[in-house]
């Protein structure tokens, strides 16, 4: 896919990230990301307002390499963590994909989602929800996500939030 | 009124060795109510930092016990804190996390309150016809029966009849005293508040913070990542300031005959407590640029345990734990089997920005439930809770290490900081002592018998309503 992409290709690519991670194919899904990509939730400061900049404000989750993303997706299936034991089902819906901008070498895109969330071990589930914003980059090899931005409208959160789980 | 039998539950012998909890602590609805009476709405609680609220006119909400709170700064800069509820009928009157109003107008009937909580219009008054007897109630906001502030940490109680706050809050000051001392301008929030629910009991919680024994078996895998990011020479990551695996007992300590001993506990009276690790002094905690001012400021012993990993509780429901990063605790109890927490950065004022943006990323690698250790514990509290309501192994066996060791002079670091412990336990990495817990529940203890008491002798002095005296009469 090494040319520029159609906003229907761009949805396409969402959903496909989506669909890695509801099928916890996790390696796959780290290696959409660039080596320098960021990888963002940003909390909330007030009811109507998220957090700005990652540098001085708190964030969920703030990762600024795939390395870190890497760490992550190793822990999941580490067996090590008890929160991860069992992982849980996720169901991504990703729609009102619009493209913002979009160049030879980069498109920026703005979408909603929701992901239902059931855990098995107690049996209860959970629907997390917000928008997230897209940078895809063209490398050698097709096209990369260099920045994901998502903000968690319901943040709130029932005991863990994990990368698949958003 | 209850008749629980509260002593019974804590199982409490130090002459012999014993000291255990009864599992229906964590899941009898009944005790939660009594704990919500006689310990959240007839005690000092946790409300927020003073910092929330600079500005004149600032208020922010919050909540005592069952109830919503508003902590407001008058025009003159004076906090006071007051019900979040209308006196008229009852409202909420702020709606906001924080906000800063000079008036503060009810949406239900358009009363209005400046920031001092003083009325300052009730709406065509004139035309009501109101009896006379009408003031003879206050029509103002409804302050706190107590609210004082120590460096900034402020607390409220729905009761006037509790100690003053210093003497509450006693030797444990020593350690809120060394958080804030970390800047000459104090602590504040980094913007942006992460909020989590669990499915258990709140003092899972409470104790947790306070539990050494958990850190290798519950976390393996953040120290595992650890590992993983020092191979790869942390590239692209996250440098932290705890220790992976590898790095835990090879740590160095000046050999003056205590470099065997890795940390401690340390209990206080009114069930406050600390838990602490020897660390050194060095370039991966956000406050090494500081590190020879504070030194200069505060002498080098005191310095050095700014540098220390440290698990303060201040009961029953704050906690300010500085160990992989800062982070101040709110524990909010829902239902006995559901808590809620609000959870802050906590940072020095005016720190550099290289210092505070590592600070905030070693926040978020750690704390935070999408991060890669605060979800292992919180999962843990709702396995634990899953299992407390079984009748066949009903005394827990989670209270006992350490208990040959305890005792009130055992720790000579405390000793450098001139504190006065209830009860200290030092020693090596893999202590991991337990009687760090007592505290919380003698004091728990004491507050609901005193509450059970307190409610006897007040029906004593009443005669019983005619309701359940028919109620009697029927027997
Ligand atoms: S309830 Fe506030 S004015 Fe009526
Ligand atoms: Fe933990």
């Amino acid at each position: 896919m090494n040319q520029a992409l159609t906003p229907a290709h761009a949805a396409e690519y969402l959903y496909r990230e989506a669909h890695l991670l509801d099928r916890q194919r996790f390696d796959e899904w780290v290696d959409l990301y660039t080596s320098d990509a960021v990888y963002w939730i940003p909390a909330w400061k007030s009811e109507h307002q998220p957090t700005e900049n990652p540098e001085t404000e708190l964030s969920l989750v703030y990762c600024a390499s795939r390395n870190a993303l890497v760490d992550r997706v190793w822990r999941l299936s580490s067996n090590l963590s008890v929160a991860s034991m069992p992982l849980a089902r996720t169901a991504h819906a990703v729609s009102n994909v619009i493209v913002e901008q979009a160049g030879d070498d980069t498109m920026d895109l703005r979408s909603s989602w929701t992901s239902h969330v059931y855990n098995p071990k107690y049996k209860s589930q959970h629907v997390y929800f917000g928008s997230y914003e897209h940078r895809l980059q063209r490398v050698d090899e097709g096209w990369k996500i260099a920045r994901k931005k998502i903000t968690l409208m319901n943040d709130f959160i029932p005991t863990v939030l994990d990368l698949y789980m958003v | 009124m209850s008749k629980k039998d509260i002593a019974s539950l804590v199982d409490d012998r130090p002459e012999d060795g014993v000291f255990r909890l009864h599992r229906s602590v964590f899941s009898d609805p009944e005790i939660f109510e009594m704990e919500m009476k006689y310990i959240f709405e007839r005690n000092w609680v946790f409300l927020g930092l003073d910092s929330q609220v600079p500005h004149p006119h600032d208020y922010m909400t919050t909540t005592v016990g069952r109830h919503p709170v508003v902590v407001m700064r008058d025009g003159e800069g004076n906090l006071n804190a007051f019900i979040n509820s209308c006196p008229h009928k009852g409202a909420r009157l702020c709606h906001l996390a924080q906000g800063n109003r000079k008036i503060h107008v009810c949406q239900y009937h358009s009363w209005s309150f400046d920031s001092a909580g003083r009325i300052r219009g009730l709406k065509f008054k004139d035309d009501g016809q109101y009896s006379p007897a009408f003031d003879n109630d206050s029509h103002d906001l409804a302050a706190l029966p107590r609210f004082e502030v120590y460096r900034g940490f402020m607390f409220g109680a729905l009761s006037a009849d509790v100690l003053p706050l210093s003497e509450y809050l006693g030797e444990a000051r020593t350690f809120i005293d060394i958080a804030v001392d970390t800047s000459p301008q104090g602590l504040e929030l980094v913007p942006g508040v992460v909020g989590f629910t669990f499915e258990g009991n709140w003092k899972l919680q409470l104790e947790n913070c306070s539990d050494q024994y958990h850190f290798t078996s519950t976390h393996p895998s953040y120290l595992k990542v650890l590992d993983r990011r020092a191979e790869k020479g942390w590239e692209g990551t996250v440098r932290a300031n705890v220790r992976g695996r590898g790095g835990r007992k090879a740590m160095q300590f000046p050999a003056d005959g205590l470099e065997h001993i890795a940390g401690g506990s340390t209990s206080f009276e009114h069930g406050h407590n600390l838990n602490w690790n020897r660390r050194t002094v060095n370039d991966s905690h956000p406050l090494f640029e500081r590190a020879e001012e504070l030194k200069e400021r505060f002498g080098e012993a005191r310095r050095d345990w700014m540098f220390n990993t440290r698990n303060l509780t201040l009961f029953p429901n704050v906690q300010v734990a500085e160990n992989a990063s800062s982070q101040l605790r709110i524990i909010r109890p829902i239902s006995v089997d559901r808590t809620e927490m609000l959870t802050y950065c906590i940072a020095p004022v005016g720190e550099s920005a290289a210092a505070r943006a590592q600070r905030i990323r070693q926040y978020e690698d750690f704390f935070n439930p999408s991060g890669l250790a605060t979800p292992d514990d919180t999962i843990n509290y709702e396995d634990c809770q899953d299992g407390h309501l079984n009748p066949v192994s009903p005394w827990l066996q989670g209270h006992a290490r350490g208990m040959m060791l305890a005792g009130p002079d055992g720790d000579p670091f405390i000793d450098r900081l001139g504190v006065k412990a209830l009860s200290s336990v030092i020693g090596g990495v893999e202590l991991g002592d337990e009687t760090i817990f007592h505290t919380y529940y003698r004091s728990w203890r004491a507050l609901l018998q005193a509450g059970q008491r307190a409610d006897e002798a007040a029906a004593r002095s009443q005669p019983a309503p005619a309701s359940a005296r028919l109620v009697e009469t029927v027997r």
